[in-house]
């Protein structure tokens, strides 16, 4: 009776995580949007009259040492920030899923070669990976997509690799080769469905974290620099800021992004809350 | 005896991999963009005074010879000279990794700690409010930009409450600290050096807790989960139908087998904090391993690089091998 009711709790406990993570998502994706109308100045608009000015007045959340408008910047900052994480996770997906689909049903050396690769990906602190590859690359939004992408693929290869492997072995898979379907027809219509599943709850957990890693090398320079709105960089500029107690220009955008990562991790969290409970009835 | 054979067999096999790290980063950092030369000279050298700059820090001859060089100073621990400020790399990291390390090793200890408390219990009130309370704080806690919630405490701790120093160093230097090993609360002790003592532990409050606030979310759930599969298992319930006191349920049947799984989950965390410092020490100017790495990589200075790598793909695989050993002496099913 107690383990029912326990059931039941984690049911409503994970449509109240997906939810919530969903509101919290739909909200930043509109505030992005509707950004030119909740807002009355441009995001690198410089007001010369008044450089870091205190909140209230023609400045919603102030201005920063340059003069921008704290509150615009912040709501032009969440289209860059939403867009570049969710292509760099659904490139990473793409990337790593036709990866892991080639070596997991191959297998024999393209495996080999290719998970030893991916060895040496996973040897290091992903951080660590995406500064290098950033620092190498240089800036520019399309090299910040391709650095984070490249850096989450291989773990995507490696959990849809060993779906593939299992898959492979289950009978209908063998049926539907002896009813003479194609190589690419078995991958695409039996092996690719069923091998996503974890990737679906994966992959917004991960779009939480490449945010956070758009920000923190843009914090260090290496992402998007002033005067493009984003939240990393926005902290960045406000961070001198902090030790003289002004906290307008770097408290906002840190907010923002938390929020939104949040956003992302209670979907994820809820999504696999929901897979687990699945799995034990 | 057994356990210094396992230890002696796994750090043979390491051997073959750091070579790999070794080799890679070697030749990445020449091949990729970038040229550490241009950036000590500055816009008005003429191409001379690169060929002679080159020259001096050997990178005229071909790769393979600057390779064996490489190796050969490896051997007898020389890791070269950095192009940057001209002094031995080794000498620089010997001064670098003592306070990074003292960082890393105090925030993931407490944040150890904060783990296991706050996850057994939450484990034991599974799908109740107080774990459903717990669980969204680790959610926040995942969620949490690491420098920015160091900004965060600065400007609480320091500019609002002033209980905080500023976020500018790591010791007062009017407490004449003897440097020894670099980690200053260490040094203190070592020296019985008590306002130096005060004022390092003043000194890495805020990081401290900034870095075992970003590294005890992953390990809370973590905790969580394998709490939650032990209260699940068949011989925890065997266990509770004897009657068993809940002390020793607790103690015995619990926290033990959660326990065990914890160094392999320390060892996970370690790569999670490693990236945190780097962006940490940022905003504190720790003066760390993290942010002499940074450099190294944004001017292009190899041997900086190379040892930077070396040193953390050293980092893990100590760090992994600790795990398995302390895993094998808690849990009396492994054999090593």
């Amino acid at each position: 009776m107690a383990e029912v009711r326990v059931e039941a709790g984690a049911r409503s406990f994970s449509r109240v995580l997906i939810l919530t993570g969903a509101a919290i998502l739909v909200v930043v994706a509109l505030a992005a949007l509707a950004a030119p109308l909740l807002s009355s100045w441009g995001p690198e608009e410089i007001d010369a009259n008044a450089t870091l000015a205190g909140p209230g007045g023609a400045h919603l959340l102030g201005t920063d040492t340059n003069g921008m408008d704290v509150w615009s910047r912040l709501l032009y900052a969440a289209r860059l920030d939403l867009g570049v994480a969710v292509s760099a996770v659904a490139l990473a997906v793409v990337v790593g899923t036709a990866l892991g689909l080639l070596a997991g049903y191959l297998g024999g050396w393209l495996d080999d070669v290719l998970m030893r690769i991916v060895d040496i990906f996973q040897a290091f602190p992903t951080f660590i990976l995406a500064l290098a590859v950033a620092a190498l690359l240089g800036n520019g939004t399309v090299n910040l997509v391709i650095t984070i992408a490249a850096v989450n693929a291989p773990a995507y290869a490696r959990l849809v690799r060993a779906e593939v492997r299992s898959i492979r072995e289950l009978p209908f898979v063998d049926a539907s080769i002896t009813s003479g379907a194609s190589t690419v027809g078995v991958l695409w219509r039996h092996v690719l469905p069923n091998s996503l599943t974890p990737v679906r709850v994966i992959a917004p957990l991960n779009c939480g974290w490449a945010m956070l890693t758009l920000a923190g090398l843009s914090f260090l320079g290496l992402g998007v620099t002033v005067p493009g709105a984003e939240w990393g960089a926005m902290i960045s500029l406000g961070s001198p800021d902090v030790v003289a107690g002004r906290w307008w220009t770097s408290v906002p955008p840190g907010l923002a992004l938390l929020v939104c990562v949040l956003g992302f991790s209670l979907l994820g969290e809820g999504l696999q809350e929901r897979a687990d409970a699945r799995r034990r009835s | 005896m057994r356990l210094l054979r396992f230890v002696a067999r796994r750090l043979l096999q390491v051997v073959p991999v750091l070579l790999g790290v070794v080799v890679v980063t070697f030749v990445l950092v020449r091949v990729l963009p970038g040229d550490p030369i241009r950036t000590i000279l500055g816009p008005n050298a003429t191409d001379a005074d690169a060929a002679a700059a080159r020259a001096r820090f050997g990178l005229d001859k071909p790769m393979w010879q600057q390779f064996l060089d490489y190796l050969k100073g490896l051997a007898t621990g020389d890791f070269g000279t950095s192009i940057q400020s001209g002094t031995s790399v080794g000498s620089e990291l010997a001064l670098r990794v003592g306070p990074t390390l003292e960082l890393v090793v105090l925030s993931v200890s407490l944040a150890l700690l904060i783990a296991v408390v706050l996850g057994v219990w939450s484990a034991r009130r599974a799908d109740r409010f107080g774990d459903h309370s717990v669980r969204i704080l680790a959610l926040v806690g995942n969620s949490m930009p690491e420098f920015w919630l160091g900004l965060v405490l600065i400007l609480v701790g320091y500019s609002a409450l002033g209980w905080f120093p500023a976020p500018s160093g790591r010791v007062d230097p009017d407490t004449n600290l003897t440097p020894l090993t670099g980690a200053d609360l260490l040094d203190a002790i070592l020296t019985g050096n008590g306002p130096a003592f005060t004022s390092a532990l003043s000194h890495l409050a805020l990081p401290v807790a900034t870095l075992a606030i970003v590294v005890v979310a992953p390990l809370l759930r973590s905790v969580r989960a394998s709490a939650l599969e032990v209260l699940r298992s068949e011989a925890y319930l065997a266990a509770t139908t004897h009657g068993l006191r809940p002390r020793t349920l607790l103690r015995g049947y619990l926290l033990r087998p959660t326990l065990v799984r914890l160094p392999a989950l320390a060892a996970l965390v370690f790569g999670t904090a490693i990236g945190s410092t780097v962006l940490i020490e940022y905003v504190y100017s720790w003066q760390g391993f993290g942010q002499w790495a940074l450099r190294g990589l944004l001017y292009r200075d190899y041997p900086v690089v190379q040892a930077s790598v070396l040193l953390i793909a050293l980092g893990y695989v100590i760090v992994f091998l600790i795990a398995d050993v302390v895993h094998a002496v808690l849990d009396p099913r492994v054999r090593i």
